[in-house]
């Protein structure tokens, strides 16, 4: 071989062999230097950037107030947080089953929640339900149902958390209520927390189950509830993770889910409770995305931003009113179907931002999240990242551990200013309610889901296996695929039709009577809706019920009547 | 093509709220230069048929996230068989298992983009397969 060929031979291998892209890829420096919610950040934060100016007044230590480093000062040492994955399947006793298996494992806290059906607030067997049953989540369509999900399960030792979001939410409590009277357990023991957060969800497609204002007179009516009768039990949370997977910013999460959350704290003011007596129990559901240091600020600020609300703009005087105590949901829209196992790295990062924010309580996605419901295999994995992360990394030693550091302090102030901004700009248009019943705030998540888009589309954002390091999509699912066996929907449609068929009808209509009357004389409906569940009334029955005295049509789907009339 | 532009109907279907990514397709169709019609939530397989109709539509794209997309896929295919539209075009989005979307096409799906698909992915798709369904 001549010099010549030798040379076209090693020409053609590198070709072949791309060594240019290598020698490429070994220089490649990231081409963005913005967070994920797109704001520009320096190279390097120095104490001349007096982010920590004022410690004890802006920052101080965890414990203390604005409560920026956190709401213990001992923080993990007092207590892990709470491992509680999110189960809802097929019917109560599936979901039972499931609840159970992650408890076994490790899981520290029960979390069940509602399909679609529920949340809109239909039996069964009501014919659009029919089809839906147990896809997303569970149906409790009567107490029979709520006591099948509960089971064996001892309700005065665990910490249940209800996600019934909707204006089912009341029906919720009602039914978990009357479920723990009729076991004999004391209700003011009860720990646990109810969703209860119909506002927001008419950004989650339930709007026809959650016209704002019976959204706010049954959301408040189970803060009222709980507030007076069950101490332990946090009576919402105020779901900012569902406004942020909706496309928006980590400043927009704050403002938003905190203008959602005055709505309740302005009504329950107005019904003559005092700031201290309920704020103690209020609580909130937060994201964590994937760039770890802007969601650690962001949970910081939010800490900060509520305790000043609390204090300067409601007069608190308890600082447990002044807590933002939060459970995180790790963030659902950033996980990919394509190269599905990556999902589980994504899920830790997120998991980890969490911890070092100093989380209440954490679900933990499953990496199967965007292919299907978990399979216990994903929900298992999903307990493992949590406890691996809490056993084995070392992250629960030190309260705050980013609490001084130049970038994320600065980083802190940043999100603060701009959820300000944000905050300023809808009381602007007149408030969150009136954002929300002229559609102001349709139209920000809207324009801002293009945006994330278009990002995708243009490079601006990254993700691996979408338009970076991409390959051939996978025929099958790493784990396995999660199925909802089809006699579970079958059996609980049986179960609802045999109960109207066998309740006893006289003590029914007087229940119901007497709801629609506490609903009339706006009176608080939830002790009416306990005695209408122990009567044997359905979901459908106790929401449609109250939503005729409201003026809505009984059927949030305007199909089937009241049969009380 | 004897129309203009390209009409597409983007629907949910049932119960299922994620409306986010229909919303974000619609958009993104429209700005590709596609006239969009976007039902929004709760339709049936019939109000999203007789829209296609009423509308002329050539493509039905529908966005299922809550795992009702083995449901729903047939009895819309068969809805539309008996309304005679043969020849528009059925694709879906959101989020399903890799192992249902042979299932979907065997049900009569012409095209699934999943989660993390790019604008370009499904314009051009349409684009290219528009029309030509009886030909193929």
């Amino acid at each position: 071989m001549s010099v010549d060929e030798a040379a076209a031979v090693k020409e053609k291998e590198n070709q072949e062999n791309n060594w240019d892209d290598y020698l490429q890829a070994y220089y490649e420096k990231p081409a963005s230097t913005r967070t994920w919610s797109g704001y520009e950040v320096k190279e390097i934060y120095t104490p001349e950037d007096r982010a920590s100016e004022n410690y004890k007044e802006k920052i101080g230590d965890a414990g203390e107030y604005p409560f920026t480093r956190g709401l213990h000062r001992n923080m993990f040492r007092g207590r892990y947080w709470t491992r509680r994955e999110v189960v809802g399947i097929g019917s109560p006793a599936d979901t039972h089953e499931r609840a159970a298996y992650c408890f076994k494992n490790g899981g520290t806290g029960l979390n069940t929640i509602a399909d679609v059906t529920y949340e809109m607030g239909l039996d069964a067997d009501h014919p659009w339900a029919q089809n839906e049953v147990g896809l997303t989540g569970v149906n409790i369509s009567h107490i029979k149902d709520m006591e099948t999900l509960v089971g064996d399960i001892p309700l005065d030792k665990v910490s249940w958390s209800l996600i019934t979001a909707s204006t089912a939410a009341a029906p919720t409590m009602a039914q978990y209520v009357a479920v723990s009277r009729n076991k004999g357990y004391d209700i003011s023991r009860l720990r646990g927390s109810i969703q209860n957060d119909p506002i927001h969800f008419r950004y989650c497609g339930f709007r026809p189950a959650c016209p704002l204002d019976l959204s706010v007179k049954l959301g408040s009516d189970v803060m009222e509830f709980c507030t007076r009768e069950m101490p332990k039990w946090y009576y919402t949370t105020v779901n900012m993770y569902d406004l942020r997977e909706q496309g928006i910013t980590a400043p927009q999460e704050i403002a938003y889910g905190f203008g959602i959350a005055m709505c309740y704290i302005d009504e329950l003011i107005r019904r003559g409770l005092h700031i201290d007596e309920f704020a103690p129990r209020f609580t909130f559901y937060v994201s964590c995305h994937i760039d770890i240091f802007e969601e650690i600020a962001k949970i910081r600020a939010a800490r900060r931003m509520w305790a000043k609300l609390m204090k300067e703009k409601y007069g608190a005087r308890d600082p447990r009113s002044m807590h933002f105590r939060f459970a995180v949901h790790t963030a659902g829209c950033s996980l990919i179907p394509q190269q599905p196992l990556n999902n589980l790295v994504r899920i830790a990062y997120e998991a980890l931002a969490a911890v070092l924010a100093g989380v209440q309580s954490l679900h933990c996605c499953s990496y199967d999240e965007p292919m299907c419901l978990p399979t216990e295999k994903g929900h298992l994995q999903a307990l493992r990242t949590q406890q691996i992360l809490a056993y084995e990394t070392g992250v629960t030693n030190v309260s705050d551990p980013f609490g001084g550091s130049y970038y994320v302090e600065s980083l802190t102030d940043k999100m603060e200013e701009e959820a300000l901004r944000y905050m300023e700009e809808v009381d602007g248009v007149g408030g969150m309610e009136e954002a929300i019943r002229t559609e102001w705030l349709d139209r920000r998540f809207e324009t801002e889901a293009v945006k994330r888009q278009k990002e995708v589309d243009n490079l601006d954002k990254l993700v691996v296996g979408v338009n970076i390091f991409t390959t051939e999509e996978e025929k099958t699912t790493p784990l396995g695929v999660q199925r909802i066996p089809e006699h579970s929907a079958k059996s609980q449609i049986e179960g609802v039709r045999k109960l109207r068929m066998s309740r006893d009808k006289w003590k029914l209509n007087e229940a119901i009577k007497k709801l629609r009357e506490a609903a009339a004389e706006g009176r608080n409906t939830i002790p009416a809706m306990i005695e209408a569940t122990q009567a044997m009334a359905t979901t459908g029955e106790l929401l449609g019920t109250v939503r005729e005295v409201f003026g809505y049509s009984y059927d949030p789907l305007n199909i089937i009547e009241s049969p009380f009339h | 093509m004897s129309k203009e532009k390209i009409k597409v109907i983007i629907s949910k279907v049932g119960l299922d709220g994620h409306d986010r990514g229909a919303k974000v397709v619609a958009f993104l169709l429209r700005e590709a230069g596609m006239e969009v019609v976007y039902l929004g939530m709760y339709q049936t397989p019939e109000s999203i048929v007789k829209a296609a109709i009423d509308e002329d539509a050539d493509v039905i794209g529908l966005s299922y996230l809550s795992g009702e997309h083995l449901v729903f896929t047939p009895l819309i295919v068969k809805e539309m068989k008996e309304k005679g539209l043969d020849d528009v075009l059925f694709v879906a989005g959101g989020s399903f298992p890799p192992e249902d979307i042979p299932m979907m096409r065997a049900m009569g799906i012409d095209e699934v983009f999943r989660g993390g698909s790019l604008t370009e992915d499904f314009v051009s798709y349409i684009r290219n397969h528009v029309g030509k369904k009886g030909a193929e």
